[in-house]
């Protein structure tokens, strides 16, 4: 598939996305505005307020009216009020977005990273001791659950050892700065990003290590050794490189595991980012903002699966000069 | 340069290669073939020190033995002072890296070089095997077969090496391609040391001025190329180019028995070799120098089964064969062609004892023949007419039977087993009807392939044919003869075919010998004898044949096809 061609693809599936977000509200019995806000806000909304949002809305439209309102307002930026925090959507979760891109951000490149480090070194080392050790291991962490994982550390490094902080993203009233307060982040990040990676990093360590041992039996490794290359050359330039492919694949199919993970962990850790504020949106039954994160995240795992691909593009050239 | 001393390999089973000895100077070229799990790939990643497995014996290199050396230090002479060219499969080449790319790399693996230097260098290495810009900066999957292999054989140039070893550098190319490339690899290697890994034949006699066979993981025949081609010694060598499809050849497609086994005691080859004896079983043959080869045979190679040294025979004033020089070695078809009249069916009856041989001598296996019983269980004949050679008197079973009865094997019952065995071999039933036929219920094919059978039913070592096929039309001809061959192939059935018809002679014989007048005028293999003759008969026979070819056949080049 060409270029535009993906890019069509994509654009496709956010119409999908965006048509969906605007119709399941409207689609629900009674009265839109009651499904959007649901019942107990409905008995404390002023007329006015009422008022407003229906035209806000334009919910006294006909349909495509409608929903041409909906795209102007998204592309505003406005994504609805939440009654809850008595404030718009898209403020509320841009106050809690940096810290859930930090956590998840950094968790998916730590366990890229690490796991595909891992996997080569295990792969090319194949039935030796270190790679039996090591798969033994990560076969073992595979599997668990992110938030149980998370209780484990918290209870054993948070409760028993006093170690780290039990809940937050940085010490509040502290008016720490500069690097007291990186060290700090750091200091809160740590156990909510280590549950993240050590769940994550098995899955990337499986699959690079499977191809690793394929790749470590092509033809061309046998070319690079008569070549003289030097074992690591072998290892990275040539084997670790052709085991990645399908490891930057993966990357883009985790991601949306990854973001449940990261909204569990938050609860775990009552760390401020968007995982705590769907879970608050939840229990207040705060559709607007529920909504919003949902479109959010949506748009970021599309987002990110695009980049993927225009990646593999770029690391496989198999794809990009097919002919 | 390279010198190999009792070289073995080991993947932990049974030795792949075994006691290998080689020997290769600078600017030269040998060939190693044999069938695929010979151990030719290992050989040549043991040189480069590739091999997974355990080496022992002795690898010289530029005086200095390589398996004593550490691993880092073989390491920075593989792509510098040694090099391999790789069969041109899919992924030979790192599919993520431009063919150019991956040259530099070979190139700054060893040297102290800037980038741009190193990629002048690598294209410059891609032009002279004829890539050039585009195709050079292209990726693996971009290229055709031909372009890859050559992309290959470029990286293996890139430091200059003094020895080269090319695995399989035309496998899997059409025939075009094939032939440049071998060209194109025969320049290169002129200064070189080059080791020439192949199951083609063409291709290796092409490259190279030695050639070595392996089998089993053994060299079981060594010597220059020309000549062990023209003349193979060991079975195995003449088993493989039988069944290797090269021009020059005129004899059918011939296979080896079996198939290759490992961990064989004694012989590596003896389980599919025809001519064994129980020392195959039980010893592994020493390779031993003759005459310029190398051949690794308790028996010292092909044993030549009948030798016939200058025979004259005469009746009264009328000298019928004079001084017939003949060998006849183990398992081949010696052609023996002529005008009627010139002596041929007399040197056959001579040989069978049924005319009296003058002076000169015949040998069996090496020992002189006295016309015993013993000698009938080796020899049998097949006459030209087999209305008169079988009995009228007899049905199948007895015609077919005849033979045990006078040697006195076996009782009734074997007897017969025997005889019902042989004419399922020559494709004749062997009901209890069809052995109570007498020949006049046959056809002509039928009767012919009955006194095959009755040849046969001995199991002898030579078949002596007189016009067997003379009489019959085309169709039981070629059945009748690939009969024969492929017996001659199970079983190492040495044939001495008697035949004034050249084409036929052509089709199924490895020599021809061509008799007039009572001489032999000319003596050679078939395709040699057929396409360059050298007595002036002879070449007026091949005219003859040539002249009769029906008019389909082109007389001038440009014909059109319908």
């Amino acid at each position: 598939m060409d270029r535009t061609g993906l890019l069509l693809n994509y654009a496709a599936a956010l119409a999908i996305i965006l048509v969906l977000n605007f119709a399941i509200p409207r689609l629900m019995p009674g009265d839109p505005l009651q499904a959007i806000y649901g019942d107990e806000a409905m008995i404390a909304m002023t007329p006015e307020m009422k008022e407003d949002i229906i035209r806000r809305f334009s919910l006294d439209m006909p349909p495509d009216r409608q929903f041409r309102a909906y795209i102007a307002s998204l592309l505003r930026g406005d994504l609805g009020h939440s009654y809850y925090f008595n404030a718009p959507v898209a403020e509320v979760i841009t106050g809690r977005l940096p810290w859930t891109a930090l956590l998840a951000g950094l968790a998916l490149v730590l366990s890229m990273a690490a796991g595909a480090f891992l996997g080569i070194e295990s792969g090319y080392r194949r039935g030796r001791p270190a790679d039996g050790v090591l798969l033994a291991g990560m076969m073992s962490l595979s599997g668990l659950p992110d938030f149980f994982a998370g209780i484990l550390l918290l209870i054993l490094f948070g409760v028993g050892l006093g170690l780290v902080p039990l809940a937050g993203a940085v010490t509040p009233y502290s008016g720490l700065g500069g690097m007291a307060l990186f060290l700090d982040i750091l200091h809160h990040l740590a156990l909510p990003l280590a549950s993240l990676v050590i769940v994550r990093i098995s899955a990337v360590y499986l699959l690079t290590r499977n191809t690793m041992v394929l790749t470590m039996g092509a033809a061309f490794i046998r070319t690079a050794r008569a070549k003289g290359c030097p074992e690591a050359a072998v290892r990275y330039r040539h084997a670790g490189r052709s085991s990645l492919l399908p490891v930057v694949t993966a990357a883009g199919l985790q991601l949306p595991h990854l973001i449940t993970g990261t909204l569990f962990v938050e609860i775990v850790f009552s760390y401020p980012g968007i995982g705590t504020l769907l879970y608050n949106a939840l229990l207040t039954r705060d559709y607007p903002l529920m909504q919003g994160v949902l479109l959010l995240v949506t748009v970021v795992v599309l987002g990110v699966n695009l980049m993927v691909d225009l990646l593999y593009r770029k690391i496989d050239p198999r794809v990009t000069h097919a002919y | 340069m390279l010198e190999i001393k009792g070289l073995n390999i080991t993947y932990g089973g049974p030795p792949v290669i075994s006691g290998v000895d080689l020997r290769l100077d600078r600017g030269e070229a040998l060939a190693v073939i044999g069938e695929s799990g010979a151990g030719k790939t290992t050989l040549g990643l043991g040189v480069m020190g590739l091999v997974k497995g355990r080496c022992t014996g002795e690898i010289v290199f530029g005086g200095r033995n390589l398996l004593a050396m550490a691993e880092d230090e073989r390491r920075r002479m593989r792509g510098r002072d040694m090099a391999m060219v790789f069969q041109n499969v899919d992924d030979a080449l790192h599919p993520l890296y431009t063919a150019l790319d991956q040259i530099v790399e070979a190139i700054l693996t060893h040297r102290r070089l800037e980038r741009a230097a190193a990629r002048k260098r690598a294209e410059d290495l891609l032009r002279r095997v004829g890539l050039e810009g585009s195709r050079a900066a292209a990726y693996p999957h971009q290229l055709s077969g031909g372009e890859r292999q050559r992309a290959l054989i470029a990286m293996a140039l890139a430091n200059d090496p003094a020895l080269l070893i090319l695995d399989e550098p035309t496998a899997s190319l059409d025939a075009l391609t094939k032939g440049e490339i071998t060209a194109l690899i025969k320049g290169l290697i002129k200064d070189k040391a080059a080791l020439v890994i192949t199951h083609d034949i063409s291709t290796a006699a092409r490259l190279t001025g030695r050639m070595a066979v392996l089998y089993g993981g053994r060299i079981v025949e060594c010597g220059p190329t020309a000549e062990l081609l023209a003349d193979p010694r060991h079975p195995y060598t003449r088993g493989l180019l039988r069944s290797y499809p090269y021009m020059a050849a005129t004899k059918d497609l011939q296979g080896i028995p079996g198939r290759m086994e490992r961990g064989v005691p004694g012989c590596p080859f003896h389980p599919r070799c025809t001519q064994k004896i129980d020392l195959c079983r039980r010893e592994t043959p020493v390779p031993e120098s003759n005459g310029g080869r190398l051949v690794a045979c308790h028996r010292g190679g092909i044993v030549p089964l009948l030798e016939i040294k200058r025979l004259s025979v005469s009746f009264g004033p009328v000298r019928a064969v004079r001084e017939a020089v003949i060998t006849l070695h183990e398992g081949e078809t010696l052609a023996l062609v002529g005008k009627s009249g010139s002596g041929k069916t007399t040197l056959a009856r001579a040989v069978m004892g049924l005319v009296p041989a003058g002076e000169g001598e015949i040998r069996l296996e090496g020992g002189k023949i006295d016309g015993s019983r013993d000698f009938y269980r080796k020899v049998q004949m097949v006459f030209q007419n087999p209305g008169e050679s079988v009995s009228h008197r007899m049905n199948v079973l007895q015609a077919v039977g005849e033979p045990l009865d006078v040697q006195g094997i076996g009782n009734g019952e074997e007897r017969l087993a025997l005889v019902r065995r042989v004419l399922d071999e020559v494709e004749l039933p062997s009901d209890d009807g069809f052995l109570k036929k007498y020949p006049h219920q046959l056809s002509g094919g039928e009767v012919q392939r009955v006194a095959i059978a009755r040849a046969l039913v001995l199991n002898p070592k030579v078949l002596i044919a007189d016009e067997p096929t003379s009489a019959l039309d085309a169709s039981v001809q070629a059945k009748i003869l690939k009969l024969l061959l492929n017996i001659q192939e199970k079983r190492g059935l040495a044939i001495l075919l008697i035949t004034h018809d050249i084409a036929l002679a052509r089709k199924v014989s490895d020599r021809i010998a061509v008799m007039l007048n009572g001489r032999i005028v000319e003596e050679g293999p078939a395709g040699r004898v057929l396409s360059s003759p050298r007595h002036g008969f002879t070449k007026k026979l091949v005219e003859a044949v040539l002249s009769k070819c029906p008019p389909t056949q082109p007389e001038s080049q440009d014909s059109s096809l319908p």
